[in-house]
């Protein structure tokens, strides 16, 4: 049946533009290198795209290898390889499963999976106390499921704030930001939340209109109308990063938070740390995956992971390769590819880390080498049992996964309680003041000081005379000083409502910034709004209509006189 | 004094004397120029056949299966036999309907100024530069609309909630202007955006349909409308515009056709929904055009049958608006001279 590559989907279509002329050069400048190695394309996942097209890039530059990729999303990948469009395809989830009740068939050519590079699916989100960009947020599974089953939908909901002792966050609307397309990342996510908040997951699938119980995994998150959805990673992830895009979060792989230079948020795990999705929590939570014969991933273990390193919404991204020579694939392609396998899963893994992935372990380096040498034309360049010229950063000489052994353990700060690190995330690096006082959270003289919430509370009334100057250094004291009642004790914002510890906000003086805490108050008076509109919409009209009616009289008037 | 005396307008030559037979004797070079004329028209006409008909062929399996229902349900779940066109063809029309607002003003004052006002030299740089829009591929118009319009868009689109919210589809239900810590994402990925990111895909075509039947006002009404003291703008008035007419409505509907399958764009602006979504402002919004391409790639046989249902749908609308806009043209006085 004649098809439309989906290729047109593609958000950076500018870039695979270039990504095809710009090696043109390359190939033509070292013809005698790139001698065999044939173009080959894919297409599939946005989530590992960031990882493949670095490769691409490298192999490219190195060898002269054209590696067409095309990312329009897992479950257009699985199609086009299944109608033999593409000769390799890349998604998070293998062919096979039932997708709310559609089972997603076999493609009638031989294939294999084989694991390209881990990740974390990162919740993405655009969050600012005052003016002041939030980086360490923290959210355990139960208020993330919350968020985007819709039963959450505001940041300073209790929840969020037992999450986050140490922040005071502003009355905003979350907006969740999901896939409009068929996603890998959307069926990791979803699948997490099925695995673990079944009931939640189920009653909102239902609510959202989809008749399926028990709901499971999905490619297509299904909507309501209080959130957006885009299509691809670069959708989601740019629609977070627009500055009008304040409250929105998302789920998306941690190298598009990275590259867009926005914070992810640390989700709990088991061990009740709340840890960030680096390469080191990404490789340990993956200690625990257990895998298939056919190389498929079992994550339950990976989400309930006891390690306190964990980070529990890892996975691995798949590569689905083709094990005969249908559908135009051929063992000069066969050739190409898996000289491109061998490039990533040996040298393309170092890079894996710095791209906001995580390597790949060496046992599954080894599994892939085997699924590699069934593509028809592989030149075995590799052996399993002799990886000394892998170069991958996960060897270690006592044989465990290098990357896990060394990850860091969580901060003290980190743990479930009332202290909470400063400390910024992925692409946002810059602290965020926390209230936090190693215990009380309105203890006072702490550095990181109980002024900054108080201080910044009596700012939000909009009656003090500093309250407009968030992050100033000691506003918290210049507002109890100034308060008549500041030694009292707690004295009561007048035009918010809210409690002001005078006494915390005297000794956070030294706190070296001040969180505003904005609330919604009602300052719009809607008669004289519409007094002053219908007054502008005369204005309007005698501006317009005025000089030529006046112009007309006066001539008139000298028509008359002579 | 500068009342323009609006002369009722000559009509057509009327043919003094009665018509000669034209008698033509055909030579071979002639009959095969003539052949191949009408294979070319003929292979058109069968092309667009061919389109309907497989369209309806592919589309049948999920007509069949939905019935009537196709027509008012908003749903898009194929998978789970619960869908139907209603929302997308109504964001299609609102959607087309936003960009004609926003085009056809725009179109008519260009087409006005390059055809009546522009220096000799200006004019061909001008109709340059508006082809040359029409070359922006439409991804092009995508991203700007992503990454640029709609965050610039958010101030205008919030005017005109608060204080024109009675007018129809201008309101937001449940906006929050007064709120210092509003969800500004409420005024993106509207409909609003989409249509005034396609009305600058749709001006150039209007534009130069417009600009072509302007230039063809004749030579002598004009002079007629100067010589009784018209100024220049009561000639474009009495002469120029009306003359124009045909083509200023088969422009506007050409470029409705046009904003009605405007796919990729639209795709990347838009936030699906679901729901009828009349309330233009507001995030959320749907195409027939964009729907397809969002779901063709990850779709199942059925719901690939169930999208061309769908597509066959917009054909229908399409075919239906293009005749229209012919049938109006035709009809005029420019439209009877091309």
């Amino acid at each position: 049946m004649p098809r439309r590559r989906p290729g047109l989907c593609r958000f950076a279509g500018l870039v695979a533009v270039l990504s095809i002329v710009l090696p043109l050069q390359v190939l033509f400048a070292s013809s005698a290198s790139a001698a065999g190695y044939v173009p080959i394309s894919g297409s599939g996942s946005t989530w590992s795209q960031n990882a493949l097209d670095q490769w691409r890039r490298n192999v490219n530059n190195n060898y002269g290898m054209t590696v067409n990729y095309s990312g329009n999303g897992s479950t257009s990948g699985r199609n086009d390889f299944r109608a033999g469009q593409v000769d390799f395809a890349i998604s998070e989830i293998p062919y096979g499963l039932s997708d709310g009740g559609v089972l997603d068939p076999l493609p009638p050519r031989a294939f294999g999976y084989m694991p390209i590079v881990a990740g974390g699916t990162s919740i993405m989100y655009n969050l600012k106390i005052g003016n002041r960009r939030v980086t360490n947020l923290r959210l355990s599974g139960d208020t993330i499921t919350k968020i985007f089953t819709q039963q959450i939908t505001n940041w300073s909901d209790p929840a969020i704030k037992a999450d986050n002792p140490g922040l005071t966050l502003p009355a905003r609307k979350i907006v969740p930001v999901v896939r409009s397309d068929g996603s890998g990342a959307t069926a990791q996510f979803t699948a997490w939340m099925a695995s673990q908040f079944g009931g939640q997951w189920d009653a909102y699938c239902h609510r959202a209109g989809r008749n399926v119980t028990p709901c499971g995994f999905t490619s297509f998150y299904p909507t309501t109308s209080d959130m957006v959805s885009k299509a691809q990673s670069q959708g989601v992830a740019g629609f977070v990063a627009q500055d009008s895009s304040e409250g929105a979060i998302t789920y998306v792989e941690y190298s598009y938070a990275r590259n867009a230079g926005f914070p992810v948020a640390k989700v709990l795990n088991k061990a009740n740390y709340y840890v960030e999705p680096t390469a080191g929590s990404v490789a340990v939570a993956l200690l625990q995956a257990r895998l298939h014969q056919d190389l498929t991933q079992d994550l339950s273990q990976v989400y309930i992971n006891s390690d306190p390193r964990t980070y529990p919404l890892s996975s691995y991204s798949y590569m689905i390769i083709p094990k005969d020579t249908t559908n135009n694939f051929n063992t000069e392609k066969g050739r190409t590819l898996s000289e491109f396998n061998y490039y990533f899963l040996c040298e393309g893994q170092q890079q894996a880390d710095s791209l906001g992935y995580s390597p790949l372990p060496i046992n599954l380096v080894q599994a892939g080498i085997d699924q590699t040498n069934q593509i028809p034309g592989a030149t075995h360049k590799l052996d399993r049992n002799n990886l000394t010229g892998c170069h991958n950063p996960t060897v270690s000489p006592n044989g465990g996964n290098l990357v896990a052994q060394t990850a860091p353990q969580p901060q003290p700060c980190d743990a479930k309680g009332p202290t909470q690190c400063a400390t910024g995330t992925a692409g946002a690096r810059a602290s965020t003041p926390t209230s936090n006082t190693g215990g009380a959270a309105n203890g006072g003289g702490a550095a990181a000081g109980g002024g900054g919430a108080a201080g910044g509370s009596g700012g939000s009334g909009g009656g003090n005379t500093q309250g407009s100057s968030p992050g100033d250094t000691g506003s918290g004291s210049l507002a109890a000083g100034s308060d008549p009642s500041g030694g009292a004790g707690t004295t009561i914002d007048p035009a918010t409502g809210e409690v002001i510890n005078g006494a915390s906000s005297t000794s956070g003086s030294g706190s070296s910034g001040v969180s505003a805490v904005p609330v919604s108050v009602d300052v719009a008076d809607n008669r004289r709004q519409m007094v002053l509109g219908s007054l502008a919409a005369v204005l309007l009209i005698g501006l317009v209509l005025g000089p030529p009616l006046v112009a007309r009289k006066m001539r008139g008037r000298e028509g008359a006189q002579p | 004094m500068t009342t323009v005396v609006m002369a009722p307008v000559p009509g057509p030559d009327s043919p003094a004397e009665p018509a000669r037979k034209v008698r033509s004797v055909a030579g071979g070079a002639d009959r095969v120029f003539h052949l191949s004329l009408r294979g070319a028209g003929l292979t058109v006409l069968i092309i667009m056949g061919t389109i309907g008909l497989f369209l309806f062929y592919r589309g049948a399996q999920a007509l069949a299966d939905d019935g009537p229902k196709f027509l008012y349900v908003q749903a898009w779940e194929p998978s789970s036999h619960n869908f139907g066109i209603a929302t997308v063809i109504v964001g299609t029309l609102l959607i087309a309907m936003v960009a004609v607002i926003f085009a056809v003003p725009l179109a008519t004052g260009v087409a006005l100024y390059i055809s009546e006002y522009a220096p000799r030299k200006l004019r061909r740089g001008l109709i340059n530069l508006v082809d040359l829009m029409a070359a922006v591929p439409s991804v092009v118009f995508g991203l700007w609309g992503f990454y640029f319009l709609s965050e610039k868009v958010i101030p205008l689109a919030k005017f005109l909630s608060s204080h024109f919210g009675w007018v129809p589809f201008l309101g937001i239900r449940d906006a929050d202007p007064n709120n210092p810590l509003e969800d500004l994402t409420i005024y993106k990925s509207s409909t609003f955006i989409a249509g005034i990111v396609v009305a600058l895909m749709i001006m150039p075509i209007i534009c130069s349909v417009m600009r072509e039947s302007f230039t063809q006002a004749p030579i002598g009404e004009r002079e007629g409308a100067y010589a009784l003291g018209a100024t220049r703008w009561g000639m474009i008035r009495a002469v120029v515009l009306p003359f124009g007419r045909g083509g200023m409505i088969g422009g506007t509907m050409l470029g409705l056709g046009r904003a009605m399958g405007e796919t990729i764009a639209v795709y990347m602006i838009i936030s699906p929904t679901f729901k009828i979504q009349p309330e233009i402002l507001r995030s959320g919004a749907n195409s027939v055009s964009s729907l397809i391409a969002l779901k063709f790639g990850a779709a199942s046989p059925f719901e690939l049958s169930a999208l061309m249902a769908a597509g066959l749908a917009l054909f229908a609308l399409t075919l239906v608006v293009n005749f229209g806009a012919s049938a109006v043209i035709a009809r005029t006085r420019s439209g009877q001279m091309t």
